[in-house]
């Protein structure tokens, strides 16, 4: 971990302890703020259709990506609403895409009774070759057919395609576009080496209490009670720890108890209600030493659709009497020593590999930026909130640090855009089956894994 | 409180010969019928909050038609759910320029229903 700036004269572990012990004073906090408030919802109210979201967001995107594609195939191309096609011309059409699948999970085929059909298993992938592609935009839709490659795509992405309508009433692309990075921002990043520690899916109240290790092994590294002298000043310059999501594992979300009988399940407590302690527990013990911000993931106990909202303070009633608990949002975006952050929990990611061709997480996130979209994939087979004024979703500025958690396997990339856009795309591994956790480097934008495996069964042979 | 709507009351009333001996209930169903033959010509259905205030002036018919015909105005968005009044804002906010005097008129009547109405459609 960071070995390389351990100071080489500091003492090893085999020295006899320093007279006095030496104290290493964390770096302090500069710059922070919230930006998530576009994602903090206040009164909710799902009385509205999710027309308006879609309205909304191809209303939002259209100017970008009228500007890319004139800056593509030149200022002089026809754009034009699919109302004003004339069969045969060459023109550019801007709208939202929608990915027609057969093997898509649809509640009406569920409870089809005249088939009695059995509802299809959860698949890892729902893509056919015989999916097919309609653009939509505020009044009309169209099939899509030509240089455009239907796997990758998902519903829900602003495109601009060019080419021109075919007499059977189908639209040939020659070529298409997203809307690109968004404009950069600024850089205030520090001059002096300050680290994140991101990790997700600490997956607490599972069954097997083999992750506990690891998970006391990262408190132990984050609080500087790991290592020689060397590793604890080191340890001293993590100002942060991100927790991206699922806290809580996947077992505390037994369903068999609501198909029991009550006098049965009468005095049996929620499996998640324990797992909150120990939570509790392990963020006592970070937040008397870094500040934290935990958000919320898939098997949380908050709301299911995106975005998210922050836990609530009473289940964690001995760590949120210290102020450097945060409790944020899924996605969460922040300001952190000038560098802006921005990330989910992973649901966007994962249902975008579910619904696509692409296998590889970090090529997702990257094409989510590309997109210009966080997840273009709510509300058609993502929960989200019905919102009407504006999706908060859209990238209207290019974070420096854009990450995902959840993921099977640690990546990272460094992308360079062209107008000066420099980002840090992070996949954070599921700590509770890879024991690693991210640590980001604020001064030059670089990442590197920490694996905090303990010596299992398998390390024996 | 007003009579539950049914999806039955879009289809025109066919009036049908009963025998001696009807069955029970029937009663019920000479009162709706009253209220139905009342708005048989009204083809959507609105859900009015609550009865217009009569101390107000009632808005002239021009300006009901006016806000019809921005409600379907397909440039500003859906209209369902959501006000007349936060439909224009959002219009606003997305640079569409929607048309001044709507507002002025929408915030003029602001207490009566029938102006600032969130269509809803049946069944929800």
């Amino acid at each position: 971990m960071f070995s390389e700036q351990a100071a080489p004269t500091a003492q090893g572990l085999l020295a006899p302890p320093s007279a006095e012990p030496p104290t290493f004073p964390r770096v302090p906090v500069s710059g922070y703020s919230d930006c998530s408030q576009p994602f903090q919802l206040g009164e909710r109210s799902f009385s509205r259709q999710y027309a308006h979201i879609y309205a909304v967001r191809l209303t939002g995107m259209r100017p970008r990506l009228e500007r890319r594609a004139r800056s593509r195939w030149g200022n002089d191309i026809a754009l034009r609403k699919l109302s004003e096609l004339q069969a045969g011309e060459k023109c550019c059409v801007v709208g939202t895409l929608f990915k027609s699948m057969q093997l898509q999970p649809s509640i009406l085929q569920e409870i089809s009774e005249e088939h009695n059909l059995v509802p299809q298993p959860p698949l890892p992938k729902y893509i056919q070759p015989s999916d097919e592609l309609i653009l939509e935009d505020e009044l009309q839709r169209i099939k899509l057919e030509g240089a455009i490659d239907v796997q990758r795509l998902v519903t829900g992405t602003i495109l601009a395609v060019y080419g021109s309508e075919q007499d059977d009433g189908r639209f040939l692309v020659e070529d298409h576009c997203f809307a690109d990075l968004p404009p950069p921002l600024p850089w205030n990043g520090p001059s002096s080496d300050r680290f994140v520690l991101l990790a997700s899916g600490l997956g607490l109240g599972s069954v097997s209490g083999e992750a506990l290790l690891s998970t006391q092994l990262l408190v132990d590294v984050v609080t500087g009670q790991l290592g020689a002298e060397g590793e604890q000043s080191c340890a001293a310059h993590i100002t942060r720890v991100i927790l991206a999501g699922n806290l809580l594992s996947q077992n505390t979300q037994s369903r068999d108890t609501i198909n029991k009988a009550k006098y049965l399940t009468k005095k049996t407590q929620a499996a998640s209600v324990e797992a909150v302690k120990i939570l509790d527990e392990i963020l006592l013990q970070l937040c008397t030493s870094v500040p934290v911000d935990v958000m919320p993931g898939e098997f949380d106990p908050t709301n299911y659709t995106l975005p998210q909202q922050p836990l609530h303070c009473c289940m964690l009633p001995l760590a949120s009497a210290y102020a450097t608990l945060r409790l944020v949002t899924n996605p969460y975006q922040a300001n952190l020593d000038g560098v802006r952050f921005l990330g989910t929990s992973g649901q966007n990611i994962s249902d975008i590999f579910k619904y696509s061709s692409m296998d590889d997480y970090l090529e997702i996130l990257e094409w989510t930026l590309l997109a210009g979209h966080i997840s273009p994939t709510a509300p058609d087979t993502l929960g989200c909130y019905p919102f009407y004024k504006s999706d908060p979703f859209i990238l209207t500025e290019c974070p420096h640090v854009y990450f995902c958690g959840n993921a099977p396997h640690f990546q990272s990339k460094l992308l360079q855009g062209k107008e000066g856009q420099r980002v840090l795309l992070v996949t954070v591994p599921d700590f509770s089956a890879t024991q690693t956790a991210c640590l980001i480097n604020l001064r030059d934008l670089t990442c590197q894994p920490i694996t905090f495996s303990g010596f299992g069964a398998d390390s024996e042979d | 409180m007003e009579q539950p709507r049914r999806i039955t009351d879009s289809f025109p009333r066919r009036l049908r010969r009963r025998g001696p001996g009807r069955p029970p209930g029937r009663l019920k169903d000479k009162k709706d019928k009253k209220d139905r033959d009342k708005d048989q010509d009204k083809v959507q259905v609105k859900v009015r909050d609550c009865a217009r205030s009569p101390s107000q002036p009632a808005p002239d018919p021009a300006l009901l038609e006016m806000l019809r015909r921005f409600d379907l105005c397909w440039e500003y968005g859906p209209c369902t759910g959501i006000t007349r009044l936060q439909r224009w804002e959002r219009a606003q906010e997305l640079g569409l320029s929607p048309p001044g005097p709507i507002r002025d008129a929408l915030l003029e009547h602001r207490d009566n229903p029938d102006v600032t109405y969130r269509w809803v459609g049946m069944g929800w």
